[in-house]
């Protein structure tokens, strides 16, 4: 007995010294720094790996890791208007007149990684091989999640000691989004050709992508950088850039924080844990918590993904135009805009083109002509019985039959698409449909399959439009779900993609949109909102920035302490 | 003794085969893990999906996935349970499996220990006093507390708590409880001192929840066994013989009434690491309930399936030290 107590009391001081140790021994991760100005900034979604030209790279939450650590070539601002990042760009690039289309880069002199060597053409012509899907510049595509204006570039070539660069296209391409190259940021090639991969051979520019894609990157070429070593699924501190060209940026430190529970963002912004974030989800219970909030501003604005409603028209019902145009008649799009996201955003408005949001320089409003999304059910009931249908009590008939049920799908556990679907439902009813709603576990496969009458899901807008209208109409498009066929649209989606300017590119998609509403394929209904919020007694400057991946942290550079 | 436990560990391997069977067929049928690469836009290129299938073998058939995991013959080198390999993630290269399951075990080895610690001690003191004074005021008020807090829902109860360090932070104007994380951002600057404050400044709110729910039913079983062992002959001869209430209680009641909690709690602690799940998601500790729902959220198999096999052998190894502990707590059970 007396043996067992000795062994019990052992036990237990080990087992307390265990915990002291390790309750008391700061972890060193290599940080060090001021923490007078720190913001912490919450990242909804860990990321998936460090290269952004990769599959698992390329979401906004990595984009955010990343921004301000590789240096851009430029970004749209919050007006989704081209800005040329001045600090790296001396010039300001515009195409070359020649028998091939090509422009060129004045880096600027003083353009230096923090490890001192420069920035030059090799980092261009690395972003170019990565993404160019060609298997004699990087082997197996490079594990690039696809860019079609590296596809078309032709060489990219330094002079100058590589720093002045120049793209040149394929014989007779062209891009309107010439300009987005280098966009999402540059990455250190001399860092990977120090690893000892030939950036030369397919195989070493492959390697390279697996590396950047697994390891952070070490330096910073931007005006902040990581300390110690930054985790895609907890968190990422960086500091300011001794070693920047451009101007210091006001905030010294920044540690964007992974945190999926949305319900602990408030309290956690209320007990000065975080100050902010501009998540990429949409909450009512968030916003509900932040109106009750003293010392914090928060906003809320058309986002970066819209709601659509698609047909399937390879199914021998919805083959039928007339049908379809009477199916989108009968849909209120401004009630579903007003009942789904109106409570928190009552400026709120219906979508009505496509391609471009109603905030867009090229919008053009595509729908209100062919009277779609009116929810006018006698209208399309109209249409309806001109076509050959004829509503027999609660039931759309033709040729004496009623119109078999539809199945109208969503993804499971999305509140807004499930609102959506419950009133697409109530509208067709007016019309005598059914529409039976099933959920689907499985977006994707779903979708590849065509496994659905009527799916509801989103896209992402972008202002760097000119591929959208051919991924999802274009006749060989894998994305072109429902299995929509028009020549015509065919032409305008492929004059999209390939014209000279922005302005040629949107007259094309509008023109595309134009002929898409009318055909009824697919009903745009709103534009998912997005909000951002932050702690007005910790940080001021803050705006958010719809346009692009970054959000709020887009000039995260101009943001200053509170005094 | 040796030959019990080699037996029973033996029958425990074909329970967990058949058990990572059945979840592996569930996740694997449950979705496609790269329903997201394929609605990203610009749309990822066929090479690019391919190269995504062959990395995570969802190229592969389902029996040969699951052989892969278990052996890693036939794999990339980054596959096979018996190989220490715990296979690629579909969240992507930089996440791996092995590292996250370790960091994981750390972190809420750390808040369960605190937890199950401070509700041991609760329960028994709750439990002994409820029996001692049975049928009382206090015995009333300490059954209906433990009712309370196994009738809250963790989540609400997390939630009150959490509510609740932020009144005191706010009343105080301390800033001593925090409601995310297990750690500053910023520890590495902090003295020992400051870095103790700092975990425990962290560690209050979650423990708190976490003892409560585990609290409840141990009072109430102590209160149970306490009643039995002080209603018992050998107890009530002892008072006969003029032994102290004191040393009646400590000596002779407690220590006897002590063993069925042992064993409970034994199993409890397993339940209390893998139910930490809601704890850990309200306070936002990268812990294995984390690391678990995270891993379904991401349809990630291999993770789910390196999170059960960890979590049915701390099962089958509780249950096992629970029957040698009641053996070596209670001599008059013998173990062929």
């Amino acid at each position: 007995m007396q043996i067992r107590k000795k062994m019990l009391g052992a036990a237990a001081i080990g087992v307390s010294a265990v915990l002291a140790v390790s309750a008391c021994s700061p972890p060193q991760d290599g940080s060090s720094g001021d923490a007078e100005s720190s913001v912490t900034w919450i990242v909804n979604q860990p990321g998936g790996g460090w290269n952004h030209n990769a599959p698992e790279g390329g979401s906004v939450y990595v984009i955010q890791m990343l921004h301000d650590i590789l240096p851009v070539t430029g970004f749209w601002n919050p007006e989704g208007q081209w800005e040329w990042n001045t600090d790296l760009i001396a010039n300001t690039p515009e195409l070359i007149e020649g028998d091939q289309v090509s422009w060129e880069y004045q880096i600027n002199p003083d353009a230096n990684w923090s490890d001192g060597e420069p920035i030059d053409a090799d980092d261009f012509v690395w972003q170019w091989k990565m993404n160019s899907g060609d298997g004699e510049l990087c082997s197996d595509g490079c594990n690039s999640r696809g860019s079609t204006l590296e596809s078309l570039i032709e060489s990219v070539e330094g002079s100058e000691d590589g720093k002045t660069v120049t793209v040149t296209l394929k014989e007779d391409a062209q891009f309107p989004g010439w300009f987005t190259f280098g966009v999402d940021g540059l990455y250190p090639a001399h860092v990977a050709a120090a690893e000892g991969m030939d950036l030369d051979t397919p195989e070493g520019m492959r390697e390279s992508s697996d590396f950047f894609n697994a390891n952070p990157v070490t330096v910073s070429g931007g005006p902040y950088i990581y300390e110690g070593t930054p985790a895609l699924d907890g968190r990422v501190v960086k500091v300011a850039n001794e070693e920047y060209y451009g101007e210091a940026p006001g905030i010294q430190e920044i540690i964007l924080e992974v945190n999926t529970e949305e319900g602990s963002w408030v309290p956690a912004l209320t007990n000065g844990e975080v100050q902010g974030s501009s998540p990429a989800t949409w909450s009512d219970d968030v916003i509900t918590q932040l109106e009750g909030q003293e010392n914090v501003d928060f906003g809320i604005a058309s986002g970066g993904s819209w709601e659509h409603v698609d047909l399937n028209v390879q199914s021998d019902l919805l083959s039928d135009t007339a049908l379809r145009q009477g199916i989108f008649t009968a849909i209120d799009t401004a009630n579903i805009a007003t009942r789904t996201y109106g409570e928190k955003f009552p400026e709120i408005e219906p979508r009505t083109n496509h391609v471009f949001s109603t905030t867009s320089e090229f919008h053009e409003d595509v729908l209100t002509p062919t009277g779609q999304g009116t929810g006018d059910a006698e209208a399309a009931l109209e249409l309806l019985e001109e076509a050959g249908y004829e509503l027999n009590g609660d039931s759309l008939e033709s040729d004496g039959e009623a119109v078999p049920a539809l199945r109208l799908r969503y993804t499971a556990g999305h509140v807004a698409r499930e609102i959506i679907a419950e009133l697409i439902q109530a509208d067709l009813a007016e019309i005598g449909i059914t529409a039976e709603i099933e959920t689907t576990d499985d977006l994707g496969g779903t979708l590849a399959e065509a496994d659905y009458d009527l799916m509801i899901y989103g896209w992402s807008t972008t202002p760097d439009f000119y591929g959208s209208p051919h991924q999802y109409w274009h006749s060989e498009s894998g994305s072109n779900f429902g299995g929509y066929e028009n020549d015509e649209v065919d032409e305008l989606v492929d004059a999209a993609l390939n014209s000279s300017s922005p302005e040629e590119s949107a007259e094309a998609a509008n023109e595309a949109a134009t002929l898409v509403a009318e055909d009824a394929y697919v009903l745009p209904i709103v534009d998912t909102p997005a909000y951002f919020f932050y702690d007005t007694s910790f940080i001021e400057g803050v705006s958010d920035n719809h346009a692009q991946s970054r959000r709020a942290l887009w000039d995260q550079t101009e943001w200053a302490a509170v005094e | 003794m040796l030959v019990y436990t080699a037996r029973r560990l033996a029958v425990a391997i074909p329970v967990l085969l058949a058990a990572s069977v059945l979840v592996f067929l569930m996740v694997d049928l449950s979705g496609d893990p790269l329903a997201e690469l394929r609605l990203q836009q610009p749309p990822p290129s066929p090479e690019a999906i391919a190269d995504a299938e062959a990395r995570y073998y969802l190229d592969r058939s389902i029996p040969e996935r699951y052989w892969l995991w278990m052996t890693g013959i036939g794999g990339n080198g980054d596959i096979g349970l018996l190989q220490g390999q715990f296979g690629p993630s579909v969240r992507g290269v930089a996440f791996d499996i092995g590292t996250q399951l370790s960091s994981s075990i750390y972190v809420t080895i750390r808040l369960v220990t605190a937890a199950v610690i401070a509700a041991l001690g609760l329960a028994v003191l709750s439990g002994v006093v409820s029996a001692m004074r049975q049928y009382s005021k206090l015995d009333y008020t300490l059954t209906f507390i433990g009712f309370l807090a196994l009738a809250m829902p963790t989540f609400w109860l997390g939630a009150l708590i959490k509510e609740g360090g932020l009144w005191f932070n706010q009343t105080t104007g301390t800033g001593f409880f925090y409601t995310i994380g297990a750690n500053s951002a910023r520890v590495s600057n902090m003295t020992g001192w400051e870095y103790f404050l700092d975990s425990a400044g962290h560690l209050v709110l979650p423990t708190i929840t976490l003892m409560l729910t585990s609290f409840a039913s141990w009072s109430r079983y102590q209160r149970t066994s306490m009643l039995e062992v002080l209603n018992s002959d050998y107890v009530r001869l002892a008072r006969a013989k003029g032994v102290p209430n004191r040393v009646v209680v400590r000596r002779h009641a407690l220590r006897t009434a002590l063993i069925p909690l042992v064993t409970v709690a034994t199993i409890g602690i397993v339940a209390i690491i893998e139910g930490v799940v809601i704890t850990e998601t309200i306070f936002q500790w990268r812990g294995l309930g984390y690391f678990f729902i995270e891993a379904v959220k991401a349809q990630d198999a291999f993770a789910i399936m390196s999170w059960l096999m960890l979590s049915g052998t701390l099962v089958v190894i509780a249950n096992l030290v629970a029957d040698i502990l009641y053996g070596v707590l209670d001599p008059r059970i013998r173990y062929e």
